[in-house]
């Protein structure tokens, strides 16, 4: 079965009042959710609660929800509007308005952006950001489609033109020469 | 390959470890799980492979226990659906508690990060549906020769029993008290209830519980009584010494000579439990413990040794459910736990009716 039959199965199921399928639905989306979210905020706390908020909605009122031919990019609408309702509760609304509305194009925050602003101590932030900048963007992207996007070696390298073995190394090195500074 | 020789970079650098981290796949989960209990000297590197991941995927992971959340959540909801559905069902004497828990979760409801203070109030989830009617009188329950055989009682808590076995449930069991009566071995595991606590009577001593898992050995006509303890706290009252309470902590386990002879200055022992050298679980349980495996079979044949097992009729209302297909391996769990376990990697549901589990769609 496919992602997106998957997908559209259970969101039936779940219209008819099957628990077990929100879950698998919630199994199936969470880490493209928690992606996304990140994205539009750099909070992952407020990303987790916002997804957790969502599926309890889901369940509260899925005998009034209708059919959805794309149910990841139903779930992702929703998400977004749960985050900017989150934010403009924290007062966050500016910040959130521009991002959103910002005519130029919809900027969405870089990856060191997000790992810099997902942390909660000061001090970790700066060595993170001068740690980030020893780094040659090369390493820098290979560790985000590693570690942040979640792609195998496999992918990576395909997706890089270069080897394995190659993909490996550098994100090897780049683990180390990182842990040296965080240390 | 050999992870002994592995630094905090080559963890970090590991797929299978990525994806422990991440909790993205249940096997890789529990590989490291196991792995780093066994190689404890690598805790440092492991800890810091963990905070590099961390750092690097700004925190992702953690769907198990976001999940553990929106379970939680689902269960107060429907709780208080059916409250309100049912508003003057409660004659129980502490309605004032349990509204207002149930409002302060209505609130939470409208407003925001709901979960972050979940309220534990009611915290077993509904799937099961228990065996109580009103006004119950005494139950007598008797494993029989079945090797094994699981019980849940009205208030959710599931009991497996040694073969020859008996527990007796008092009467009005969960309306009034949760007090029964062993004679023989049983292992329990008990659901957290703050109104009426758990006890166990047996002939030696009396064990009084709040929400945890232990064994009691009890036999009649044996010279020796034991209660180990796995998990919470439970208090033991010695027949012949009432007022002396022994606390019993997590790992431990008290024996009781039962010599019918007047009472020596020292009946009782508190020792740890006796650890198997080679899997480092508790002996004391070895009889509930023998390894059930699973691997890619249907739900239809998973059900029947699930049956002889645990000694308990598994029925379907369902066809289809039949030919779902899973593996695993299955230890210490009670059937209840095997059940949410399996539901996890494909979802059904299941109900306990009369005595029996219906699987259903």
């Amino acid at each position: 079965m496919s992602y997106e039959e998957d997908n559209n199965i259970h969101w039936e199921r779940l219209r008819n009042g099957d628990k077990q399928a929100l879950f698998a639905l919630y199994n199936n989306t969470y880490s493209h959710l928690l992606r996304f979210g990140l994205k539009i905020c750099g909070s992952d706390e407020l990303v987790k609660d916002c997804i957790t908020q969502l599926f309890l909605q889901l369940w509260t009122r899925h005998q009034s929800l209708r059919p959805v031919t794309n149910v990841p990019a139903y779930l992702f609408t929703a998400l977004k509007r749960q985050l900017l309702d989150q934010l403009a509760y924290q007062s966050k609304i500016h910040a959130a308005i521009h991002r959103m509305t910002d005519k130029e194009a919809e900027r969405e925050l870089s990856y060191e952006e997000i790992i810099i602003q997902v942390q909660q101590d000061e001090e970790l932030k700066q060595r993170l950001q001068q740690a980030l900048k020893a780094l040659t963007p090369r390493q820098i992207e290979l560790i985000r489609l590693k570690f942040f996007e979640g792609l195998s070696y496999e992918q990576i390298a395909a997706q890089t033109s270069q080897t394995v073995k190659t993909a490996y190394n550098t994100i090897y090195d780049a683990i180390k020469a990182l842990r040296k500074m965080l240390k | 390959m050999n992870f002994q020789d592995f630094e905090a970079a080559d963890f970090a650098c590991d797929e299978s470890f990525q994806r422990y981290c991440l909790e993205e796949n249940d096997s890789d989960i529990l590989f490291w799980e196991s792995w780093i209990t066994r190689h404890p000297e690598k805790k440092a590197a492991v800890l810091e492979a963990r905070y590099m991941i961390e750092v690097l995927s700004a925190r992702q992971g953690n769907r198990l226990e976001q999940l553990k959340h929106l379970k939680d959540g689902i269960s107060q909801y429907d709780l208080l659906h059916s409250a309100l559905e049912e508003p003057s069902r409660q004659n129980t004497p502490a309605p004032a508690r349990k509204t207002g828990s149930l409002f302060k979760y209505a609130a939470a409801l409208g407003g925001i990060l709901l979960l972050a203070g979940a309220i534990y109030l009611f915290s077993r989830n509904n799937t099961v549906t228990d065996i109580s009617s009103p006004k119950t009188s005494m139950v007598v329950i008797n494993a029989g020769n079945d090797p094994r055989k699981t019980v849940v009682l009205p208030d959710g808590s599931s009991i497996i029993l040694r073969k020859n076995s008996t527990v007796e449930l008092a009467a009005g069991f969960n309306e009034v008290n949760r007090k029964l009566t062993l004679t023989g071995e049983a292992f329990f595991d008990v659901t957290q209830h703050a109104q009426y606590p758990f006890i166990v009577h047996t002939a030696a001593f009396d064990i009084k519980v709040l929400g945890t898992v232990f064994n009691v050995s009890a036999y009649a006509g044996s010279h020796q009584s034991e209660t180990a303890l796995f998990k919470g706290k439970v208090e033991v009252t010695l027949a012949n010494k009432p007022e002396e309470k022994i606390i019993l902590q997590p790992n431990q386990k008290l024996t009781m000579n039962v010599t019918g002879l007047p009472a020596p200055v020292n009946p009782f022992k508190v020792m740890p439990l006796d650890a198997d050298p080679v899997n480092h679980k508790a002996r004391e349980i070895a009889w509930v413990r023998n390894r059930l495996e699973i691997e890619n079979e249907p739900l239809e044949v998973i059900a029947g040794k699930l049956e002889k097992w645990y000694g308990i009729r598994v029925t379907f209302a369902d066809e289809e459910v039949k030919h779902y297909r899973y593996s695993g391996t299955f230890e210490s769990e009670t059937i209840l736990k095997a059940l949410d376990a399996l539901q996890l990697s494909y979802p059904f549901s299941f109900k306990m009716v009369n005595g029996q589990i219906i699987i259903s769609k």
